[in-house]
């Protein structure tokens, strides 16, 4: 009881923070770095749902990001209608994807479903380098200068924050909600042994499937927010593999299969990232990727299971019983 | 003898105090957004040594530079002697990071005008944000040609793009034409990226313009490892000339599939590219005799101010001057002109001025006919040379009056 109100305590805090973060540093370049993490943890917390919680790694999320990101400027090419307005159809493509992807690859496991979802994305990309409807190699954009407010090109970077920010809280509402629910329990047995769960009577297929839809609406809706933001969609970087192991970092960083986790892993991620950009950038050194890739390569020797391991580690020293992560305390 | 000591004491420190006043002229900020690390870091690095070239004619007084502005004199004569302060940032070839910074550039750093972005997608998205702020973006090299044309008021583009490359190759087969060479039909072989089919695009799109029929036209993907069946096709139609928008390696493997399918046309025009990279004459240097090439940048004879300004840049970089490096120091050569005649940092000022810009062919360093923007902020004068093989370089043989050798065609390794 202490445990779970002393939680919700943390979550108040950390909602009250970003709420009030842009009006503390209200820099446009701050809001931007902001934006940039919460669009981060969304991705990640989003990719958790399948990645995490059923421990089904997917590294071809770029699919589902790059359907959000390429539907708003597609509407807006061929209709003219504001980019924001493809979202639904971004989410409906992504829905429509996961099933197609899911519905073979789901007999594959561990090692064997990540790369087939590698190739699958990656197909993707090469098939949208070439198709000239979709700006082939060249990219989509969308209106850089705004035709009225619901283009949402805002010089103000807070409407984007306060947007990305909404969607970050519907995706760890989403993931609170997985959880305790049946899906949640059948997602994590599943992932600690899937003919064990099979064999208990868990649909296992059907439970994957769920998560993957679930997890690729979630990561398509923040596609299009970035198509919404940045105006501007190529191959690259709506579908690149880096897409993809984007999310994978972070949620694994703070912790994959938790629910702070990729909020975690983001908070940490996206400044050191912008940090040692800023510093080190601008000398063409490369010490910004040496700093980056050192600080992961770190935690994965010494902390494999995420930083939030230590936070629980660090918190076991104080409380008994100690528990080890925070599935096992749902589990208990 | 005590008040002397005083006197020189108090002129002492005036001058010490006058010494700040006199460069009190702030200095002009402008934001530079390039790919320092990542796949195009070396075309960034590159271009970030020929900025700082420019930063150099500018800051310092050349007069060994004949004709390019502001060179005789130090800082900008208009603004009280101010000099370029130049910030460089690295958007690792990553849109959304080039727009990021633009942010900060623009509200942290301050800067009076952006300048880069190499990689088209990242330009498409740093001018976005210029133009919501009202700063004046100059683009050094990025050659999408929708760039321009999205009725932005804050964008200057300095370099030729693929239109007028199309142009000129057109201009070239006309001329040829002319001295009684036959062309009857053209072949465009591109690599089907960003770059190989927008250039491609504009060729095609200039041929039918111009009723210059094309024979076939090869899109091909830069990492194939074969290409003997697109040679196949290019010997089945003939063509009198084949253009290759292609990368490095996939040039050179073009070259010697080629030569080992014994087939060679009348003439090969290179667009730039892998044909300009280093590698490409080791490589294939002997198989690859009377190879056209175009470029905008000629290093000249010794003496000349092109070659000194090559001079400069191999000193700092022990390279010669390409020419993407020598295009965004073209760029920066023609903002400060812009700056100086703006004659303060305000962003309407700058603009106007940048507007304003006529450059004359011997005011610049560049093959081009000038610098002047139409009201796209595209530079309307830019153009480019032809250059082609001889012997270990290129050497320019189009338009004549660039040209240091008379023209071979067909090429000497010409098999068909």
């Amino acid at each position: 009881m202490r445990n779970a109100s002393r939680a919700a305590f943390g979550w108040l805090a950390l909602a009250a923070g970003a709420i009030v973060y842009p009006l503390v540093l209200p820099g446009a370049f701050y809001i931007d770095v902001g934006t940039t993490l919460l669009l981060a943890a969304a991705t990640a917390a989003a990719w958790n749902i399948i990645g995490g919680y059923a421990g089904q790694v997917s590294v071809g999320h770029a699919m589902f990001f790059g359907a959000g990101a390429y539907l708003p400027l597609l509407v807006y090419k061929l209709w003219q209608w504001p980019p924001i307005a493809g979202l639904p159809f971004g989410i409906v493509v992504s829905l429509v994807l996961a099933v197609l992807v899911g519905m073979p690859t789901f007999r594959l496991q561990g090692h064997y479903f990540s790369m087939a979802t590698i190739a699958v994305a990656e197909l993707i990309r090469l098939v949208v380098a070439t198709a000239e409807p979709l700006g082939a190699a060249i990219g989509l954009q969308g209106p850089a200068v705004g035709r009225g407010v619901w283009d949402l090109t805002f010089r103000s970077g807070l409407p984007y924050y306060y947007l990305f920010l909404a969607l970050l809280a519907m995706v760890l509402a989403t993931s609170w909600w997985l959880q305790r629910s049946r899906l949640g329990f059948y997602l994590r047995s599943l992932r600690a042994s899937e003919r064990a769960a099979r064999s208990l009577g868990v649909p296992v297929r059907r439970c994957k499937l769920l998560a993957l839809m679930l997890s690729a609406a979630f990561t398509s809706a923040a596609g299009s927010l970035y198509a919404v933001k940045t105006g501007f969609v190529d191959p690259e970087s709506g579908l690149g593999i880096l897409v993809s192991v984007q999310m994978i970092i972070v949620a694994a960083l703070g912790g994959a299969g938790t629910l702070f986790g990729p909020v975690l892993g983001a908070l940490i991620l996206i400044p050191l990232q912008t940090l040692t950009n800023t510093y080190f950038g601008g000398e063409g050194s490369g010490l910004t990727y040496i700093l980056y890739g050192g600080a992961i390569l770190l935690i994965a020797r010494f902390e494999p299971g995420g930083l939030l391991d230590l936070v629980y580690r660090a918190r076991g020293l104080f409380a008994k019983p100690a528990p080890s992560s925070e599935q096992s305390r749902h589990a208990a | 003898m005590r008040g002397n000591r005083l006197a020189r004491l108090l002129l002492l420190a005036g001058a010490l105090m006058a010494a700040p006043l006199a460069q009190a002229a702030d200095a002009v900020k402008i934001g530079i957004l390039w790919p320092l690390t990542g796949n195009a870091a070396a075309a960034g690095q590159a271009a970030k040594a020929a900025a700082e070239v420019a930063q150099d004619i500018v800051n310092n007084a050349h007069p060994e530079l004949k004709g390019i502005p502001l060179a005789d004199t130090a800082g900008l004569p208009n603004m009280g002697g101010a000099k370029l302060e130049l910030v460089f940032v690295d958007h690792q070839g990553n849109p959304s990071l080039a727009q990021q910074l633009a942010l900060r550039l623009i509200t942290q750093d301050k800067v009076h005008v952006l300048f880069g972005a190499y990689q088209s997608s990242c330009s498409f998205t740093s001018t976005a944000v210029a133009e919501r702020y009202g700063i004046p973006f100059v683009i050094g090299d990025s050659a999408a040609s929708n760039l321009t044309g999205r009725g932005f008021k804050w964008l200057f583009r300095v370099t030729p793009i693929a239109t007028d490359f199309a142009e000129a190759y057109m201009r070239f087969f006309d001329d040829m034409k002319k001295q009684g060479k036959s062309i009857r039909s053209i072949a465009i072989v591109n690599e089907n990226t960003d770059y190989g089919t927008s250039v491609g695009d504009a060729i095609e799109a200039a041929a039918k313009k111009n009723n210059m029929p094309v024979a076939i036209r090869i899109p091909y993907s830069a990492s194939s490892s074969d290409v003997s069946a697109q040679v196949l096709q290019l010997r089945d139609k003939q063509p009198d000339v084949v253009i290759f928008i292609s990368y490095t390696s996939d040039s050179i493997l073009y070259m010697r599939t080629m030569r080992n399918l014994d087939y060679v046309p009348p003439m090969v025009l290179g667009d730039d590219s892998g044909f300009s990279d280093p590698s490409f004459i080791p490589a294939v240097g002997d198989i690859a005799q009377g190879v056209m090439n175009r470029s905008s940048w000629d290093i000249g004879k010794p003496g000349s101010t092109t070659y000194k300004i090559n001079e400069m840049y191999k000193a700092k970089t022990g390279r010669d001057l390409d020419d993407t490096s020598a295009r965004n120091l073209q760029g920066m050569l023609a903002l400060a002109d812009a700056l100086n005649r703006a004659g303060s940092t305000e962003p309407e000022k700058i603009q106007k001025a940048l507007r304003e810009t006529d450059l004359k062919p011997e005011q610049i360093m560049m093959g081009y006919r000038g610098v002047k923007y139409d009201e796209t902020g595209q530079n309307v004068l830019a153009s480019t040379y032809l250059i082609q093989l001889k012997g270990k370089q290129y050497e320019p043989v189009w338009p004549e009056k660039a040209a240091t050798t008379p023209i071979q065609w067909p090429m000497q390794t010409a098999k068909h």
